[in-house]
């Protein structure tokens, strides 16, 4: 049974120990006698016999008391305070443990009146905390609810008013309640010590938001057998004797109007400078009434398109288009707007679209034909360049900007491949090494490489020329797999190979996986390929339906490039796909634009995380931009990445929702979205009933509660200090009085 | 003065050490025997041998066979009553100087050791009793007589026993009372016995000592010379006392043993002058910080002025 359950300022208790050092002092004194030859010995010793016990008794009387006084000074700093089992425990005066949650979700931004239901509730925690007696040992826990339970104070009531002091705002995320709940059944159970009693009073006060108290599906069929964590964090706060009480201190209505902008993106997924395209903005109504003329604004690289207008049904959503057409390349920041309500947090929402160049796409011929429409690169050529207008005299969006050249052009000199994003070697079974090297330097650098088959690299000699030029086991060649034996149906008539599955998260097969289109990939008559063994790290994209599902296409990053391997022909001797053009414009195009493009850079951030951004070029004099204007210089020094690339850590905690820009000299700017859970202004409250069916646990306290006494009387386990304060006093004093006393008497003597 | 007396003997023989200051103090002094003291020679001193001398003694009724010339006639002349005058015959005496040197004897708080000062006492004593021509002898001792030089008369007498005193060392175990008692024996002719000591030993056997030099006729004197400290245990840091004679070794808190310490001391030091008086001796305590020269001379006086009455 311990004396002490804990104590307020653990690391003061150490000064209890002090207690040894008049001991200390005591035992040193021992060892400093002054040596004195003595002629009057008979004396001395006959004095020494008379006064040894009670000297002794005189001197440990005097050492216990400064000892106590010492210790029990110690102790009292240190504030303990007791459990129920404690013998001490009559002695201790009554304390209370409270728990105060706080809902800091995005929610309670949303304003009736000039206050915000957040202002209330941190004026409602202010006079709660103020009840509080620190001096009689009272403790409060200060939790912020949010994405996470957020610990700001957990000591006393003073420290919870200086700490609720910093607290100004809402969070712009949603309440995590299980998470909340989960941190206060830690507190519980350290509270309880093993008991499987707690008197921890806790108090939520919140606005009682439906969405906070929705038990989250689970994510996967396994977890859903199980009870969600919010309910088994409560059912064990029930189990420990804890008693939720809520207080609501949230809008009058049920179900508070608001406008949130739900999303903002493009129509299309292809973009080009010149091409004429939509962004579809869609506005969510919360309110259980309909808004006939919602007004929204649509902001483009900072400058606003005309207002438009809807109607956006109750609880329904509602789209508005604006057109959009890209002038130049490159990142463009898409920022929608309504007008501001009572809830702020959700009025805006942002994008960043990234406008690409034309790819520039090099055909090499390793087989030219005498017509061009006969070979591979033929085909590609016809199905990746855009006709020369649209017939309505405008000049048509060019994704792609294609060359070709023959295989000894290609090789005559050395080439330059600065420009190209995707090279395709079409039926090309060997080049000369320089050549070889000059693409891998391209590749190494972002660049893509395309490798077809065909009649050149047929036979075994075809074979092992391929292998010998372009693969490598160690993973240093261009090819992502080893061509290992050509298969060729017997009878193109009876037998062909299709593609059995494709891997239908890849941005290049992405448009297959619409059970609408892809037929289009998978009912491609194929007659012969090349079976393959691909390297480790290579990602097989498509396979074939031959018993072995040998690959069809092969992907491998290499460096911070790509390369491709087409197990087939786009010749139509081995496959019927460039008559197919519904299933090869839409498969080249996909492709190719994935192939030629570098991975796009993450746009979007997440609050509260940390934030760094990568440049091409040595980011001099950075300098952030927050979503509410601010600007502030970024003094982290810039750390150089592999491939010339550099790293900069921009931001340690992103704490706004909005468009933050990265800006240095001689680079681009560099955009973020923070992005807010547009569910959160979903603002439908909770109705008193049904908080305790929600969890018995959960008890809603009117706003006039006497929050000013214990809960429970069992409550009453306190701290100790003043007892033991009083105690080291009296010690102190009869230290003096018994060392005066003492001091005295041998005076007189 | 003591200081003063001090320092100058620190430099040279017990000659030179008989500072002059004190001596001149003492000068108008003398030793007197407070009993009937035995000599040959003519002296001070009053014998047992009544008879002419020059100091009258007292009257008594004429009684037939008395020498006219003892008749005090101014009585007759004025009471018409016969009264013969009887006169003190003055004699010389003995004195023998006895000097405790055991270890105990070498304590001292001071610059001075409790023997430095004790043989500074008794150097003067002696030059004091040569000086008026009786006879002086010395005896030092610890836990038994350690050197005896019998007393005489003369210059020489007390250049011997200054140098004697010169060579004393504070050595061995007191055993005051039973050396005393050994002594008595030997002590031919009666007369003053001064003995210095700090007398910090078994309480009979000092007394029993003492009764017996009465009862031989001599006139002892003690002389306890004590150091302050000794008298007042006034320390302040803890000690660790070493006996000075082997008698162990004990760690105090001298505040708190003081009280006990000092009742102890006095006790002894009470009881020992009590038996002292009883047997009519004298018991003389003289701290070592008092000037020597008004120690020797304020007991001088007084014993003189005891002895006339």
């Amino acid at each position: 049974m311990d004396l002490f359950q804990g104590f307020l300022n653990p690391t003061l208790a150490a000064g209890a120990l002090l207690a040894g050092v008049p001991l200390l002092i005591h035992l040193l004194n021992r060892q400093r006698h002054k040596p004195l030859d003595w002629a009057a010995m008979r004396f001395v010793e006959a004095a020494f016999r008379r006064t040894r016990r009670r000297s002794q008794l005189e001197n440990l009387i005097l050492l216990l008391l400064r000892m106590a006084a010492v210790a029990l000074l110690g102790l009292a700093v240190a504030r303990p305070f007791l459990g129920e089992e404690s013998l001490l425990a009559p002695l201790t005066e009554s304390r209370r443990d409270v728990v105060m949650i706080l809902d800091g979700s995005a929610s309670t931004g949303y304003r009736e009146s000039i206050s915000s239901v957040f202002d209330r509730i941190l004026e409602r925690s202010r006079e709660r905390i103020e009840a509080l007696d620190g001096a009689s040992g009272d403790r409060v826990t200060l939790i912020v609810g949010s994405s996470a339970a957020r610990t700001l104070s957990d000591r006393t009531p003073e420290a919870a008013l200086a700490a609720l002091g910093t607290v100004t705002k809402p969070s712009s995320e949603p309440m995590d309640l299980a998470a909340v709940f989960g941190e206060v059944l830690q507190l519980a159970e350290t509270e309880s010590a093993g008991t499987e009693t707690s008197g921890l009073e806790v108090v939520l006060l919140t606005d009682l938001q439906k969405r906070s108290f929705q038990v989250r599906a689970a994510s996967d069929a396994e977890d859903a057998l199980e009870t969600p964590a919010l309910v088994r964090a409560l059912d064990r706060l029930e189990e420990l004797g804890v008693s939720i009480k809520v207080e609501d201190l949230g809008p009058s209505q049920t179900t508070p109007p608001n406008l949130g902008v739900e999303s903002v993106a493009p129509i299309d997924t292809v973009l080009g400078p010149g091409l004429a395209t939509e962004v579809e903005v869609t506005v969510k109504n919360w309110g259980t009434k309909t808004v006939p003329d919602a007004r929204v604004s649509l902001w483009v690289d900072g400058v606003k398109l005309p207002t438009r207008k809807l109607s956006v049904p109750a609880r329904s959503s509602a789209s508005v288009l604006f057109p959009f057409e890209p002038r130049r390349t490159g990142e463009h920041v898409l920022e929608a707007r309504l007008p501001g309500d009572r809830l702020t947090f959700d009025d805006s929402a942002a994008t960043i679209l990234d406008v690409p160049p034309p790819v520039d796409v090099l055909l090499v011929d390793g087989d030219p034909a005498d017509r061009l429409d006969k070979t591979e690169v033929g085909f590609l050529g016809a199905v990746l360049e855009a006709p020369p207008d649209d017939n309505l005299g405008r000049a048509q969006y060019k994704p792609f900007e294609v060359r070709t050249q023959s295989l000894s052009a290609f090789t005559s000199s050395d080439p330059d491949l600065d420009e190209v994003d995707v090279l395709v070697l079409a039926n090309v079974a060997t080049l000369p090494g320089s050549t070889v090297t000059a693409i891998e330097e391209r590749v190494a650098k972002g660049g893509a490489v395309v490798f077809t088959l065909g009649d050149s690299i047929e036979g075994a000699r075809g074979l092992k020329a391929f292998n010998d030029r372009f693969f490598d086991a160690t993973g240093t060649g261009l090819a992502p797999a080893e061509l290992v034996r050509q298969f060729e149906v017997p009878e193109r008539r009876a037998n062909f190979h299709r593609c059995a599955d494709f891997d239908v998260d890849h941005p290049a097969l992405k448009f297959f996986a619409d059970e609408r289109w892809s037929a289009y990939l998978t009912e491609v008559p194929v007659y012969g390929f090349v079976a393959t063994a691909p390297l480790e790290n290579a990602r097989v994209l498509a396979r074939l339906d031959d018993a072995a599902n040998s690959p069809l296409l092969i992907e491998r990053a290499y460096a911070r490039g790509k390369t491709y391997l087409w197990t087939t022909s786009i010749d139509g001797d081995w496959t019927n796909l460039p008559e197919l053009p519904t299933s090869f414009v839409p498969l080249t195009h996909e492709w190719f634009r994935h192939a030629g493009r570098p991975a796009p850079r993450p746009t979007h951030a997440v609050l509260g995380a940390p934030l760094s951004a990568e440049f091409e070029q040595f980011p001099r004099n950075a300098s952030l931009s927050r979503p509410d204007g601010s600007k502030t210089r970024i003094d982290a020094n810039p750390e150089e990445l592999v491939g010339g690339r550099f790293g900069l850590e921009v931001a340690t905690q992103l704490d706004q929702l909005g468009v933050w820009t990265v800006s240095a000299e001689n680079t681009p700017d560099l955009a973020f979205v923070v992005e807010g859970d547009a569910t959160e202004g979903d603002l439908e409250r909770l109705a008193p009933n049904e908080l305790s069916k929600f969890h018995s646990a959960l008890e809603l306290e009117s706003l006039d509660a006497d929050d000013s006494q214990p809960i429970e009387d069992d409550a009453s386990r306190g701290e100790l200090w003043r007892w033991l304060a009083g105690l080291a006093l009296l010690a102190l004093i009869g230290e003096t009085l018994w060392s005066a006393w003492i001091g005295w008497k041998r005076r007189i003597a | 003065m003591a200081d003063a007396s001090q320092d100058n003997t620190q430099k040279g023989g017990y000659d030179k050490r008989l500072d002059p200051a004190v001596l001149d103090r003492l000068s108008g002094l003398t030793l007197v025997a407070r009993t009937v003291v035995e000599g040959t020679m003519a002296g001070q001193h009053r014998s047992p041998h009544k008879g002419s001398s020059i100091e009258f003694a007292q009257h008594r009724p004429y009684v037939p066979g008395d020498e006219l010339r003892h008749v005090d006639w101014k009585i007759f002349a004025r009471s018409n009553r016969l009264v013969v005058k009887e006169f003190v015959e003055e004699t010389n005496f003995t004195c023998r100087i006895v000097l405790d040197a055991s270890a105990s004897m070498g304590f001292g708080t001071l610059r001075w050791k409790k023997l430095d000062y004790a043989r500074w006492a008794a150097a003067a004593l002696a030059h004091l009793v040569i000086r008026q021509r009786d006879a002086a002898g010395l005896v030092t001792f610890d836990s038994e007589v350690r050197e005896a030089m019998p007393p005489t008369n003369g210059a020489n007498q007390l250049a011997a026993m200054l140098h004697a005193l010169e060579n004393s060392k504070a050595t061995g175990e007191a055993n005051v009372g039973e050396v005393m008692q050994t002594l008595v024996p030997q002590l031919r002719s009666r007369g003053i016995v001064a003995v210095f000591s700090d007398f910090f030993d078994e309480l009979d056997p000092i007394v029993t000592a003492v009764r017996q030099l009465r009862h031989a006729g001599h006139d002892p004197i003690l002389f306890q010379i004590l150091d302050p400290a000794e008298l007042t245990f006034d320390f302040d840091p803890l000690l660790r006392l070493d006996g000075l004679e082997g008698s162990g070794r004990v760690k105090v808190d001298p505040k708190a043993i003081r009280q006990a310490y000092v009742e102890e001391i006095t006790k002894h030091n009470d009881a020992l002058r009590i038996q002292a008086q009883r047997m009519n001796a004298d018991f003389v305590t003289i701290t070592t910080d008092t000037p020597l020269d008004v120690a020797l001379s304020t007991y001088l006086a007084h014993r003189a002025a005891r002895v006339r009455g």
